[in-house]
């Protein structure tokens, strides 16, 4: 009997005793019930999308280096010529071995190369869309807050704002503006802060409906109103932690003003669709490997940067809440 | 003047304080006294309108508190500042910064936000640290302090919203008692030098008997006591405590902390309890 230990307890501690193992024998059955239901359904997905791939799958496997073999320039160096715009011994009046012809002249002489230009252009839009975004997603994050929003039907407003915000993915809205704006950085802005206001909003507001009151409650009792509250009680809390998603955000939204370049966004996203669809090697590798560099770059930096906001202080014991 | 008439907090099924009638005149040193989940902080937090009472009226000089809204009741706040057991500063900002928050109602929102205060608000809340004896840790943030440092800090503040009444919610109740002491003694003098009524929930039995001329006992929600400091007989004591004959000993609820200057109430308070009878008063009410 599995309440054998159990023998020297009292009558209601018993109680206790025999009432913990039935919901512990219920918890565990959950547990690997759902378990279960998830190999199941792993299975079923991969099964159902074999199915609708018309079982091509294993048919196509040896294929799959094809690309990466169209990719091989001419000599390893075309790749340095392509992405600094250096003339080309292969030059053939053809564009794809025309690399200065992109040249961003600052001066007679002195040049930014186009790849760097563009990326410089995706950068940009990544920045000051994440700042946009953060600036709107602060600002309403205090409505959207339970325990600080001044009343249920703003709440609900802001929050259902912020949902429409971040449901479609950054690229969807970027089309749409792409329709209106026609092509160009301006779209790219537009759809990188929408997204980023909804997305960073819902994270802002989390952070602060785990803030400690205390501070709050305490300039309640001073008299402050409702901003003074939030500006000196709460904001001073979550500000390393906004900055931590700000940062987290601003890697993501580099890597989103890419893509959306490939919808017409402008910026090195749409460079390197053009090259890759022309078929040429040596630019599309240039650009592979300057996107790559720049997203290790801007990791780096914004780890860095993080370290340097918040790491200090939020490390810190901090006593007595 | 305090008149608390029939105040009432309910929480769902629960009643955290009920009916609770009291007058508390200005000037006065109140100890509110009962264990835990008696309603004292209920009760308190109710004279600030941080807790909405279910029923009852709260009036102040005339002023039905209870009725107050929006700018008129922040500005009772102000005239009626709180001291928490948690301190309730904001950890980080520094120790100066959160002494001249206590200013906030007195000013605008603009010079608020941006932080603009003038050498004169700067001056008073370097002069309240000084009194308090804490005026070198005026740069630290608050967060790293000490407990004791901390609740002095929130003592300071609450000077500098100029208060008539000062509410302290266990201001002493995460202090050691050294710290305790300094805490008490800065309320005590804070009641006798500046006149500003000070009603404080405590713990302990001593320090009510010590420090405060009237004490209030709560039981249950209800004031079970209310009596000068002296007139608090055993009896009393176990029906505000609910514990059974024989069973209660003040060295429990004791930290044995009594004022230096001025002298305490007598010498006799800090004797162990001898039954005695209510006296000069007191009345003692019994648990509804």
């Amino acid at each position: 009997m599995a309440l054998e230990h159990a023998t020297e307890l009292g009558g209601t501690t018993l109680q206790v005793e025999k009432h913990w193992r039935e919901l512990n024998r219920q918890k565990k059955l959950y547990g690997w019930g759902s378990v279960v239901a998830l190999i199941a359904f792993t299975f079923a997905a991969l099964w159902f999308a074999n199915a609708s791939n018309a079982g091509k799958f294993f048919d196509r496997l040896p294929h799959v280096f094809d690309f990466a073999f169209d990719l091989v320039p001419r000599d390893g160096w075309e790749i340095w010529r392509a992405m600094f715009d250096l003339p080309s011994p292969y030059f053939d009046g053809s564009f794809q071995y025309d690399y200065p012809d992109g040249r961003v002249y600052i001066t007679q002489s002195l040049y930014i190369p186009e790849y760097f230009y563009k990326m410089l252009e995706t950068l940009n839009i990544a920045i000051f869309s994440t700042l946009v975004g953060f600036t709107f997603a602060f600002l309403l994050s205090f409505l959207a807050a339970r325990n600080l929003s001044p009343n249920s039907w703003l709440r609900g407003t802001v929050r259902r704002i912020m949902e429409i915000l971040r449901a479609f993915p950054e690229i969807v809205i970027a089309g749409f503006f792409v329709a209106i704006l026609s092509i160009g950085p301006i779209p790219a802005i537009i759809a990188v802060s929408i997204h980023t206001i909804g997305a960073l909003g819902k994270m802002f507001f989390e952070v602060i409906e785990n803030a400690d009151m205390k501070p709050e409650e305490g300039l309640r009792a001073v008299g402050g109103n409702w901003i003074e509250r939030v500006a000196f009680g709460i904001v001073p809390q979550v500000l390393p932690n906004f900055m931590s998603y700000f940062l987290l955000r601003l890697e993501i939204n580099v890597r989103a003003s890419t893509i959306i370049g490939a919808v017409g966004g402008g910026g090195i996203g749409e460079v390197l669709r053009l090259s890759i669809s022309r078929g040429h090697e040596a630019k599309t590798l240039a650009i592979v490997l300057l996107l790559f560099l720049t997203i290790v770059c801007v990791d780096q930096f914004s780890a860095w940067l993080r370290k340097r906001l918040v790491g200090a202080q939020s490390f810190e014991f901090v006593n007595g809440g | 003047m305090f008149q608390i008439k029939g105040l009432t907090r309910r929480f769902g099924e629960k009643t955290a304080v009920r009916d609770v009638t009291l007058n508390i005149i200005n000037g006065q040193m109140v100890g509110i006294i009962g264990r835990s989940g008696a309603g004292k902080s209920t009760l308190l937090r109710m004279l600030n309108r941080l807790v909405d009472p279910s029923e009852g009226k709260v009036l102040h000089d005339g002023i039905d508190v209870t009725a107050l809204n929006g700018k008129a009741l922040r500005d009772w706040r102000r005239d009626c500042a709180m001291i928490f057991q948690q301190f309730n500063l904001v950890p980080r900002l520094d120790v100066l910064t959160n002494v001249l928050l206590g200013r906030l109602n007195h000013r605008s929102l603009v010079p608020n936000l941006l932080g603009i205060y003038s050498d004169q608000e700067r001056a008073e809340a370097l002069m309240a640290l000084e009194r308090l004896g804490i005026a070198e840790i005026a740069l630290q943030r608050a967060g790293t302090l000490s407990g004791g440092q901390q609740q002095r800090v929130a003592i300071a503040r609450a000077l500098m919203q100029q208060p008539k009444v000062m509410l302290a919610d266990e201001p002493i109740a995460s202090l050691d008692p050294l710290n305790a002491k300094v805490v008490m003694d800065s309320l005590k003098d804070i009641n006798e030098q500046d006149g500003i009524t000070v009603i404080t929930n405590l713990h302990t039995l001593d320090t009510a008997r010590n420090y405060c001329g009237r004490v209030i006992g709560m039981a249950g929600g209800a004031v079970v006591f209310d009596g000068p400091a002296e007139s608090l007989t055993e009896d009393a004591v176990r029906m505000i405590y609910g514990v059974g004959e024989g069973d209660l000993s003040e060295d429990i609820t004791s930290t044995s902390i009594k004022p230096t200057q001025k002298g305490g109430r007598n010498s006799k308070s800090t004797e162990p309890l001898t039954a005695r009878k209510a006296e000069d008063g007191a009345r003692i009410v019994s648990p509804a």
